[in-house]
């Protein structure tokens, strides 16, 4: 045996690069089959310690779609969508109040005599009938 | 069954995602705890990538199997995790000690020596894989603990199939190297 594997040939030989011609050496060279068996030991005890670290799987909850979790969305977006309706029609209810309110003021404001006198000044006439002298 | 007899599934088994879940989800965890060292960190990738694969399982047309396709979800959550934390100067120090890691012995019967030196070398590959570019410990772990083929491993990271081979090659080396330096 002339010459041993180089560090390059004992790596690519563990990464499955085999020449026939490096076969030959590691079956006929004892220190590089030694070489060899060592690293693939100590990588077969790698994956024996990582494996060791393995847990069972956690509980597993999928974004899964939930009934109760739609209803309550579907019931917030219509408490949502009512609250403009219920704004609107109360502002509607008090522009009704309002204009009803103005309109009594207007007619107040409007009279001629207090309301209690309305049916006696009906009677009376402050206009000069036709042909009355002044 | 194991996760690797799965891998090519048809399609049509992504519709029990319960099942799809049970199965992949220790191999899918220890992919992200080997990566991000912190457990926390590692269980919410996980969560992630499970919820992102719910959400585009009706796209997923089984052109490769499940499992490339949950690791290649898990690569990406990983990567962007990376890109994330280093911006997190505040962040403290990994959850996941590579020394408690390492203190994993595969046979109890073994002697005290032969236990001491498997420890001692498996705390270089923590230690080596922790100093290697995230693209390379993202293709070292996917091949030598999660045993997926070269072509597996492009199709999860969407490198070329020469590239991962490159990244691989480095990877052996550094890890070569750090073992190299106990003897």
């Amino acid at each position: 045996m002339s010459q041993h594997l180089s560090a390059e040939e004992i790596s690519n030989w563990m990464i499955g690069g085999r020449t026939p011609h490096v076969e030959q050496h590691v079956r006929d060279c004892p220190q590089c089959q030694a070489e060899v068996v060592r690293l693939d030991e100590t990588l077969a005890h790698f994956r024996g310690s990582v494996r060791s670290l393995t847990v069972p799987p956690a509980k597993w909850e999928p974004a899964r779609p939930q009934p109760l979790r739609w209803v309550l969305a579907v019931a917030a977006l219509l408490i949502l969508a009512a609250v403009p309706i219920y704004r609107n029609l109360a502002d509607r209810q008090q522009a009704r109040a309002d204009t009803i309110l103005l309109e009594q003021v207007d007619a107040a404001l409007s009279r001629t005599v207090p309301a209690p006198m309305e049916t006696l000044a009906k009677l009376v006439s402050w206009e000069p009938e036709k042909g009355e002298n002044k | 069954m194991e996760p690797s007899a799965i891998a090519d599934l048809p399609a049509t088994e992504i519709d029990d995602f319960d099942a799809v879940v049970e199965l992949h989800w220790p191999r899918i965890f220890r992919f992200t705890l080997a990566s991000v060292r912190d457990r926390d960190a590692a269980q919410t990738l996980t969560q992630d990538c499970f919820v992102r694969a719910y959400r585009g399982r009706e796209r997923f047309r089984g052109d490769c199997g499940i499992q490339t396709w949950l690791m290649q979800i898990a690569v990406n959550l990983v990567r962007d995790f990376a890109r994330n934390r280093r911006l997190q100067f505040w962040r403290q120090a990994p959850a996941v000690d590579p020394d408690n890691a390492s203190e994993w012995i595969p046979d109890r019967s073994l002697s005290p020596e032969a236990k001491a030196l498997i420890q001692e070398r498996l705390a270089a590959v923590w230690s080596a894989t922790a100093s290697l570019s995230e693209r390379q410990r993202t293709v070292f772990l996917l091949r030598f603990v999660e045993d997926m083929a070269l072509a597996e491993i492009a199709a999860a990271t969407g490198m070329k199939e020469g590239t991962v081979k490159g990244h691989l090659f480095r990877a052996v080396q550094a890890v070569r190297e750090r073992i190299g330096r106990l003897e």
